[in-house]
């Protein structure tokens, strides 16, 4: 067992991180006060190649996998400027069309996932379905050369920033009348497709929508895979690397607030010491550190089986690294507040800004709930309790 | 045109450095070694060149086998190929051993260019880029803020307390840099992915020409006897907000020639 990175992806590491440093949590948090987005971040980003890093290299990206965007997801939290659509765009949408897309698909859309001018958010969870993705209702139905597409999506991240949207609806089967997911790419300005803003308690500098498609037309080129029967697949293809990066992230956003709050705690003196001297404040720091670390070793292991195309055991083991992660960045953001006392609430002290991102992580993608669920049910044979 | 870059592997400025108690060298093994930083501004200057004009950028490095840590960053960069000389027997080398070192390793890759950082952040003494030129017989434009290239001719602004002087040479010739000339790049990931698969050419003292007794402890013209931590910083001046703060304070700013 080997638990070195590559020279490569370590080079990677520190090259991401300096840029992180950079931009830095100020400036993630003076474009999510002002209402505007991380385009910056993002452009010099990808420019860079490291939005594109999991892309394969005949379509211009970096040839690498999942481990190394989790790498570029977690080293830009970690300087305190998260890049949220890393998950959607690079993670979920451009795997779901590097996979499952057709030739044509793939040539079409890859490239701008590669070199980052293309921003494609992903629209999957609906006000009255939330994780029960068999009572979607958004549907598409076949006319002529287009789909149609009818529904709602809610909590869906960043839709004003992309081009496009990979929505998951459900189509039923020519044969049996089953319903079954199809995924589409559509243009997020498409006629009959309305945004309406959320209003989140989350500091980002990505916004939240509910979408309305209201006989939406998507041409029939449009359908990832171009075959109804590619639907699930594709949708479970994109999940994992989701997971995973969202968990990098999360562990991202608890170094940052580590870092922070042992720096303070190292030089802040009110009894003569400083207060990082007295257990009371230690302890509870390196209990989150421990945690932490041990996210990012699942985090680690989820990507490697990932990247060596052992979907199955990803799967259980990108769910067990998002439980883990949202936890242990829930816990060191609050350690953090903490060890600041009142300076802990500040937004000069840029720890509490992360309060609304870091509880979101133990519900979204995937509550821990679910998670939980999952572990019983096919890790120890429990029986189903949903 | 070729230009040879200088870099060198330094302990990281902004964690702890210490020398080494057994013979008072930099303590390498357990620092985290980075690349000096104003060489970054160097190989950033030496690209620019590169991508304006054409030719080759090479990276010459002295230093252990860890250091090729820092050659594969540099090229990652973007340069096209690498020259470490490492030599047990270097140990311990002074600023005068380790520029006919370098000298050598330039004058064996014939460079019309040689670009360098001003200062190292470990050794400090801004002494090699003159030693280098000296030793090779060309011009040093030394501390350069910028650099304009004009066929063989060069003109720096060399960059000084008071302001700046302009300062011109024909190639060959070397110039040492600022951090105030570029903004250096971040390496992208193809860069990153390329950097292990270039030309890396490893050279020993004797491949150079130098015996072993020319450098290291053997050949040093200066010795570190003896070294101390820097005393821990002491409390400031405290300057009460009375009615005659604000001329203590202005009296302060001027002893110390703030203003």
């Amino acid at each position: 067992m080997d638990f070195d990175y590559t020279s490569e992806q370590q080079d990677l590491r520190d090259a991401v991180a300096k840029l992180g440093k950079r931009y830095g949590h100020e400036y993630f948090v003076r474009k999510a006060k002002a209402g505007e987005h991380s385009d910056e971040l993002w452009d010099e980003a990808a420019r860079l190649g490291y939005l594109g890093v999991s892309v394969p290299e005949e379509f211009g990206g970096g040839g690498g996998g999942i481990t190394e965007l989790a790498i570029v997801c977690e080293e830009l939290a970690a300087a305190g400027a998260p890049l949220l659509l890393l998950v959607v765009s690079p993670a979920i949408a451009a795997t779901i069309v590097s996979r499952h897309g057709t030739a044509a698909q793939r040539a079409r859309w890859l490239p701008g996932f590669a070199d980052g001018t293309r921003k494609v958010c992903f629209a999957i969870t609906e006000p009255d379905a939330g994780s029960n993705f068999h009572k979607l209702s958004t549907v598409a139905r076949r006319d002529g050369d287009d789909y149609v597409i009818t529904g709602r999506k809610v909590y869906i991240s960043g839709v004003d920033e992309c081009s496009q949207v990979v929505v998951v609806a459900r189509m039923a089967d020519e044969r049996t009348g089953k319903l079954k997911p199809a995924l589409f790419m559509v243009p997020t300005d498409a006629p009959g497709l309305t945004l309406s803003k959320l209003d989140m308690e989350i500091v980002s500098p990505e916004n939240q929508f509910l979408l309305f498609f209201d006989e939406v037309r998507v041409p029939a080129a449009d359908l990832i895979g171009e075959d109804p029967e590619a639907g699930l697949p594709a949708l479970f293809s994109g999940l994992n690397p989701e997971r995973i990066t969202v968990a990098a992230m999360a562990c991202g956003t608890a170094r940052y607030a580590l870092e922070r709050a042992s720096t303070y705690t190292a030089t802040r003196s009110v009894w003569g010491r400083p207060i990082g001297s007295h257990q009371g404040v230690a302890h509870p720091m390196a209990h989150a550190h421990i945690q932490v670390e041990l996210a990012r070793l699942m985090v680690a292991k989820a990507a490697a089986l990932y990247d060596a195309g052992r979907d199955l055991e990803a799967g259980v083991n990108a769910n067990m690294a998002k439980y883990a992660s949202a936890e242990a960045s829930a816990l060191a953001v609050d350690t953090a507040i903490q060890a600041h006392g009142g300076n802990g609430m500040t937004t000069e002290y840029g720890v509490a800004t992360l309060l609304g991102a870091t509880r979101a992580g133990r519900i979204a993608p995937v509550s821990r709930e679910m998670i939980l669920n999952f572990v019983a049910q096919h890790l120890m044979g429990q029986e189903k309790s949903y | 045109m070729k230009i040879v870059v200088l870099v060198k592997q330094v302990p990281d400025s902004g964690a702890d450095r210490n020398l080494r108690s057994d013979d008072n060298t930099v303590d390498r093994a357990s620092a985290s070694n980075v690349i000096n930083e104003m060489d970054e501004y160097a190989i950033e200057e030496a690209l620019r060149l590169q991508e304006a004009h054409g030719g080759e950028v090479v990276i010459l490095t002295v230093g252990p086998d860890r250091a090729t840590e820092s050659i594969r960053k540099a090229l990652s960069m973007g340069p096209d190929s690498a020259v470490h000389v490492v030599d047990d027997a270097l140990h311990g080398s002074c600023a005068v051993a380790t520029s006919k070192v370098l000298a050598a390793a330039i004058a064996q890759q014939g460079a019309d260019l040689v670009i360098c950082g001003a200062e190292s952040t470990d050794g400090r003494v801004q002494v090699l880029p003159h030693m280098i030129a000296e030793r090779l017989g060309i011009a040093a434009l030394t501390g350069a803020r910028k650099l304009t290239v004009d066929g063989t001719s060069l003109t720096i602004e060399r960059q000084t307390d008071e302001g700046y002087e302009v300062v011109t040479a024909s190639t060959p010739a070397l110039v040492s840099v600022w951090d105030t000339i570029n903004d250096p790049r971040y390496p992208s990931f193809k860069g990153i992915m390329a950097a292990k698969k270039k030309p890396l050419q490893t050279l020993s003292l004797g491949d150079l020409g130098i015996a072993a007794g020319e450098v290291g402890f053997d050949g040093a013209t200066s010795t570190v006897v003896e070294h101390s931590k820097r005393p821990p910083r002491q409390a400031g001046n405290k300057i009460d907000a009375g009615d005659d703060g604000g001329s203590k304070l202005v009296e302060y700013l001027a002893s110390e020639k703030f203003v």
